[in-house]
C-alpha cells in the first residue's frame, strides 16, 4: 500500500490571492445544503457541487475554519430543531415514573409513557444519524486530510457526539430544582429500557424493535469523540445500569421462588429465564450483553440459593433422586454446569445421597426379619432347599442371612442402576459425576464390613439358580453387576477367599454349570488380572482332570472284570491342596480326622490308588471325607401286618447322603431289626467329629423327608445320649431322596467363622507386605518409611488397601529377621540387606 | 443509500460527465473504487438518483485516464504482477490532482499494491 509517508500533495498554484473570496461562497453553498440535509431535502443538491466545495476550502487551508463552522452550524442546529422536540418529550409524568419511582401508576400506563418517550429519541436520532452520515459523506475530503493531521475527531465522529453532549448528558434545569439533584436525560433513558424490560420479564408485551434501537444507537456513540471500541456508551453507562437492574429483579425473584414454590418449579423457570434472556440479547437489547445477563442471571436465580433448593423437603435433590425425576436432574445437571465448572454442589449431594442411601440398604437389611422365608424373594426361588430350611431350626438363621446378603446386593445393584440411569441419561455422561458417585459407592461398600462375603454369596446364588431357572442372558447381565460391584471392592483378597470358598462347594456338589463358572471366572481375569483368579482356574483343571479319571478308572475296573466292587461306582475329584480352600481340603482348625469306613468303600479306596499311582508314582492321596457325597440304594422291607398301602410292600428308595451320612448309614446294615445304637456307639465305630455326625445324625433322624433313622427320645434336636435305630416303616413319594446336608450350602458366616477367616486372611496379608516390602527394598536398597509404605500400598492395591500399621509391624518383623536394617545417622530410613 | 427503485439509482452502469461534455458510461462496481464516488452514490444526493456524475472542473482527457485506471484496478484486483499502467507524461500533473480528488492514491491492486499515484510517481 502506498503509504501515507509517500503522499503527495496537491502543488500550491499561483491562486492565493483569490483564496479569500472563494471561501465565502463555497462555504454558503454548504450552509444552505447542512439545512437541507437536516430538512430532507437533499435529493436537489449535487453532491460533486458540494464536495468539490469543501474540497476546495481544504485545498485553501480553510479546513480548520470549515470544521468549526460545520460543528458550530451543528450545534446551532441542535439547540433549535432537535432540543425543543426533547424538551417536550420530558414531561413530567416520565421523571416523576422514572427517576422518582412514585407508585401509583399502572403497568401499561407506564409502558405507554416510556415508548412514547424512546420514539422521541429514536426517531431524533435516526434523522440525525442519517443527516451525520451525508454530512461527513460531502466533507470527505475535510475529514481525509485536514482532520487527520490535525488529529481531531472526524467530522461526523464530532457532530454524532453532539446527540450525546447536547441531548443524553443535558441536565434539565427544571427538573433538577425540583428533585436537588443533577440529573440527564440519559439517566431516564436508562431506567425507561430497564423498566420496560423488566415489564416484558413480568410477562407485558412491548415494543422490542424500539427498544433495540435505542441499544444501538447507545451501541455506536462513544464516550468521547475519539470513538475508543470499548467506550461505547452502551457498554460504558447502558450495561452496568442493565445488569444491575436484572441483579435486583432476579435477586427478588429468586428470593419469591424460595418462598412460594418448589425445587422443581425454580429449576424450570431458572432454565426458562436463562433462555429468555439469551433470546432478549439478540431481539432487544445487544448480543454483547448476552454473557454478562446470563452470568447474571445464572448467579442469582441459580447459584444464590442453590443449595437451599436443593435442600428442600419434597421436591430438593433427595426427592429428585428418590423419585426419579429424570427431568428435574437433567436440568439442574444443566444449571449447574453453567455455574460451576466443578460441579460441587451437585457432586458433593450426590455422594452424600449415595452414601446414605448405601448406609440405608445397609440398615434395611439389618432390621429386615428375613425369618419369614417364603416371603424373602431371595428365598422363593430356592423352593426346594428353602423349604426345608425354614423348618430346619439350625439353618434357619443361616439362611436368613444368606437371604439378607441377597438382598443386600441386589438393593446396591438396584441404587446402582439407578445413578447409571441418572448418569446417562440426566448428566450428559459427565465424568467428574462419575468418579465422584463411583466414589462414594465404593466408600459405602467398603464401609460395610461384609460387602466381599455377600458379592460371592450373591454371585453364588445366582450362579446355582442359573442352572435351575434363568435363562443364559439373565445370568449374564446379573453377572455383568456382579463384576461392577466387585470393581467397588478395595478388600479383593477377602473376597477371593470366599470365592473360592463358595466355587469349591458349588463345583463339589456339582451346583451349577460349569460354563458359567468359566464365563464368571474369565469376566474376573479381566478386569482384576491373572493373579486373581489362578487359583479358580486350578479348581477347574482340577475337576476337568478328575472327571477323565474317573471315566478311566471305570474302563479300568471293567477290564479287569471285578464284578464285586462294580455295585459301587465311584466318583472321584482329585484336588491340587493349594487351589482349593482350607476349609474343603480338611485343613481347617481341627485338622483332619481319618474316619473309619467301612470294608467295601475302603476296598475301594485301595483300588483306586493302586490305579492312581499306576502313572502317578510317589503321589499321595488324602481322602477328605467331609467334602463327599454318596447315592445310596436302600431296601426297605415289607411291614408286617399291613395289608394295604405303601408299607404293604417292599420299597426301594435312592438317597443321596454325605460321605459321612454313607458311612453312618452302612452302620445300620450291621445293625438288627430292633437294636439300636447309641451316639456314642456311632461316634467310636466311625471316628466322624462329634460336630459333623450331630448334622448327619440330624439330618437322617429329624428331617421328615427324609428319616430313615429313628431317635430315642425323639425330640427335635441331637444330644450326645440320644439312641438311634433303622426306620423301617420309612416312606416317601419319591424313589430319589435328598438328605439335607448343611455342608453344600453356602450361607453367611456366622460371627465366629467371620473373625476366622479375617484372621487367616490377615494372616496370608501379612505373607503379602512382607515379599512386596522385600521386593521393593532389593530394587531400590534404602528407601525412608514413608515412601517405603507409600509403595508397598501402591502394589498392593489391586489386591487390598493395606494397613499402615500393619505395614510397619512387619517391617519391625523383617528388621527383626535381617532382612532389612536400620541406616546410622537417618531416623527411619531403611538399608536391604543381601 | 441508493433507493430501491427503479431506473438509474440501481442500474448496473453510472455515466460520468467531463468538463468539456465527454460522456463516459462505466460499470457501477468499477467505479465504486473511488471513495468519492461511492460516497457521491450512496446518499440521497442528485447523482445517487440519476446515476449522472457531472465533474465540471475535470477535463475529458483527464477523466479518461481516470476511467481506464478504474476498469485497471476493477480487472486485475486480484492478479499479481500486473504491467504499470501507461501513463503519458504531460499528463502525470493532473493526473496526480485528480487521483486526489477521486482519493484513488490509497487504493491498491492485487498484490503489487500499486495505485495510481505510485504509478504517477517516476
Amino acid at each position: 500500500m502506498a503509504s501515507r509517508a509517500n503522499k503527495i500533495r496537491p502543488i500550491r498554484r499561483p491562486i492565493m490571492n483569490r483564496e479569500a473570496s472563494e471561501f465565502e461562497p463555497c462555504w454558503n453553498l454548504l450552509r444552505d445544503a447542512l439545512s437541507d440535509i437536516h430538512s430532507k431535502n437533499a435529493g436537489r443538491l449535487s453532491f460533486e457541487q458540494l464536495y468539490r466545495a469543501s474540497y476546495k476550502i481544504v485545498l485553501r487551508k480553510k479546513g480548520e475554519v470549515l470544521y468549526e463552522r460545520v460543528k458550530s452550524f451543528e450545534e446551532d442546529w441542535f439547540r433549535e430543531h432537535i432540543m425543543p422536540l426533547i424538551t417536550k418529550l420530558i414531561t413530567n409524568n416520565i421523571v416523576n415514573m422514572t427517576l422518582i419511582q412514585h407508585a401509583g401508576t399502572s403497568a401499561s400506563e407506564r409502558r405507554q409513557t416510556g415508548e412514547r418517550f424512546l420514539r422521541g429519541i429514536r426517531d431524533a436520532w435516526e434523522d440525525h444519524n442519517m443527516s451525520m452520515n451525508m454530512i461527513a459523506d460531502i466533507l470527505m475530503y475535510l475529514d481525509r486530510s485536514y482532520t487527520i493531521e490535525s488529529k481531531k475527531p472526524s467530522i461526523f465522529a464530532a457532530t454524532i457526539g453532539l446527540f450525546r453532549n447536547h441531548i443524553l448528558r443535558d441536565t434539565i434545569p427544571s427538573v433538577a430544582e425540583q428533585l436537588e439533584e443533577d440529573f440527564m436525560v440519559f439517566d431516564i433513558l436508562n431506567a425507561v429500557v430497564v423498566d420496560l424490560i423488566n415489564m416484558e420479564r413480568d410477562g407485558d408485551i412491548v415494543d422490542r424493535n424500539l427498544i433495540r434501537k435505542i441499544t444501538s444507537m447507545l451501541e455506536d456513540l462513544y464516550e468521547t469523540d475519539e470513538e475508543i471500541e470499548n467506550q461505547k456508551l452502551y457498554l460504558l453507562v447502558f450495561e452496568p445500569r442493565y445488569l444491575q437492574a436484572s441483579l435486583i429483579y432476579y435477586k427478588k425473584e429468586c428470593e419469591k421462588l424460595l418462598r412460594e414454590a418448589d425445587a422443581s418449579t425454580w429449576l424450570r423457570h431458572a432454565q426458562r429465564r436463562l433462555k429468555e434472556e439469551q433470546d432478549r440479547c439478540g431481539t432487544t437489547v445487544s448480543i454483547l450483553t448476552a454473557y454478562k445477563v446470563a452470568k447474571v442471571v445464572e448467579k442469582e436465580l441459580v447459584e444464590a440459593k442453590l443449595d437451599e433448593f436443593l435442600a428442600m423437603e419434597g421436591s430438593g435433590l433427595k426427592a429428585m433422586i428418590d423419585n426419579d425425576r429424570l427431568e428435574d436432574l437433567a436440568i439442574l445437571y444443566q444449571l449447574i454446569s453453567r455455574v460451576d465448572g466443578t460441579m460441587a454442589p451437585l457432586k458433593n449431594a450426590l455422594q452424600s445421597r449415595v452414601m446414605d442411601l448405601g448406609l440405608e440398604i445397609e440398615k434395611m437389611v439389618r432390621n429386615t426379619d428375613f425369618s419369614v422365608a417364603g416371603a424373602g424373594q431371595a428365598d422363593a426361588d430356592e423352593a426346594g432347599d428353602g423349604a426345608d430350611k425354614s423348618k430346619m431350626q439350625p439353618l434357619n438363621t443361616a439362611a436368613q442371612q444368606t437371604a439378607a446378603a441377597i438382598k443386600w446386593v441386589d438393593e446396591v445393584l438396584q441404587l446402582k442402576d439407578k445413578f447409571d440411569n441418572f448418569w446417562s441419561n440426566c448428566f450428559n455422561r459427565d465424568l467428574v459425576l462419575q468418579s465422584a458417585v463411583t466414589k462414594s459407592f465404593s466408600d459405602f461398600i467398603n464401609a460395610f464390613n461384609r460387602s466381599s462375603e455377600y458379592v460371592s454369596l450373591f454371585i453364588d446364588d445366582n450362579i446355582k439358580r442359573g442352572a435351575k431357572v434363568k435363562t443364559d442372558a439373565e445370568v449374564d447381565v446379573v453377572l455383568d453387576k456382579a463384576i461392577i460391584l466387585l470393581r467397588y471392592l478395595s478388600d479383593r483378597d477377602l473376597f477371593e477367599r470366599y470365592y473360592q470358598k463358595h466355587l469349591a462347594r458349588r463345583l463339589l456338589h456339582n451346583k451349577s454349570e460349569i460354563d458359567t463358572e468359566k464365563d464368571m471366572v474369565s469376566r474376573m481375569k479381566s478386569e482384576m488380572g491373572n493373579h486373581f483368579t489362578t487359583k479358580f482356574e486350578g479348581m477347574f483343571k482340577d475337576i476337568e482332570l478328575s472327571r477323565d479319571l474317573g471315566d478311566n478308572y471305570r474302563d479300568h475296573i471293567r477290564q479287569l472284570g471285578d464284578v464285586d466292587t462294580t455295585k459301587i461306582d465311584l466318583g472321584i475329584h482329585v484336588l491340587t491342596t493349594n487351589n482349593w480352600p482350607p476349609e474343603v481340603m480338611g485343613r481347617g482348625d481341627g485338622g483332619r480326622v481319618d474316619c473309619i469306613y467301612p470294608p467295601a468303600i475302603k476296598r475301594l479306596q485301595d483300588s483306586f490308588y493302586k490305579f492312581y499311582l499306576k502313572d502317578r508314582s510317589g503321589r499321595v492321596l488324602t481322602w477328605v471325607s467331609s467334602a463327599g457325597s454318596a447315592d445310596i440304594k436302600c431296601t426297605f422291607p415289607k411291614i408286617a401286618g399291613k395289608e394295604s398301602g405303601p408299607l404293604s410292600k417292599e420299597r426301594r428308595y435312592e438317597l443321596n447322603v454325605s460321605t459321612y451320612g454313607m458311612i453312618l448309614l452302612m452302620l445300620f446294615n450291621d445293625v438288627g431289626e430292633n437294636e439300636s445304637l447309641s451316639f456314642g456307639e456311632i461316634q467310636g465305630k466311625t471316628s466322624i467329629p462329634p460336630l459333623d455326625l450331630m448334622r448327619i445324625l440330624a439330618s437322617l433322624s429329624i428331617a421328615p423327608k427324609a428319616r430313615v433313622l429313628l431317635k430315642e427320645p425323639a425330640s427335635k434336636s441331637v444330644k450326645p445320649t440320644d439312641k438311634f435305630s433303622f426306620n423301617a416303616q420309612f416312606v416317601s413319594k419319591t424313589i430319589k431322596i435328598k438328605a439335607p446336608t448343611i455342608s453344600s450350602i453356602n450361607k453367611v458366616e456366622g460371627d465366629e467363622e467371620r473373625k476366622a477367616t479375617e484372621k487367616k486372611n490377615d494372616e496370608t496379608r501379612a505373607h503379602i507386605i512382607d515379599a512386596a516390602i522385600v521386593r521393593i527394598m532389593k530394587q531400590r536398597k534404602t528407601l525412608s518409611h514413608t515412601k517405603l509404605t507409600t509403595e508397598v500400598i501402591t502394589q498392593l492395591q489391586s489386591r487390598f488397601k493395606p494397613d499402615v500399621s500393619l505395614i510397619k509391624r512387619r517391617v519391625e518383623d523383617l528388621l527383626y529377621r535381617e532382612y532389612l536394617e536400620r541406616i546410622d545417622g537417618e531416623p527411619a530410613t531403611y538399608q536391604y540387606v543381601a | 443509500m441508493a433507493t430501491k427503485s427503479d431506473g438509474p439509482s440501481n442500474s448496473k452502469y453510472i455515466t460520468m460527465v467531463s468538463s468539456d461534455g465527454f460522456e463516459f458510461v462505466v460499470i457501477r462496481e468499477a467505479s465504486l473504487i473511488s471513495p468519492t464516488i461511492k460516497a457521491m452514490l450512496r446518499n440521497n444526493f442528485s447523482e445517487a438518483k440519476t446515476g449522472r456524475c457531472v465533474f465540471p472542473d475535470i477535463s475529458g482527457l483527464v477523466l479518461e485516464k481516470v476511467v481506464e485506471y478504474l476498469y485497471y484496478y476493477h480487472k486485475n484486483v486480484n492478479v499479481p504482477y500486473v504491467p504499470d499502467m501507461e501513463i503519458p507524461v504531460e499528463l502525470c500533473l493532473v493526473l496526480l490532482e485528480a487521483a486526489d480528488y477521486f482519493q484513488l492514491d490509497s487504493v491498491t491492486v492485487g498484490t503489487a499494491f500499486r495505485s495510481m499515484g505510485d504509478t504517477l510517481k517516476f
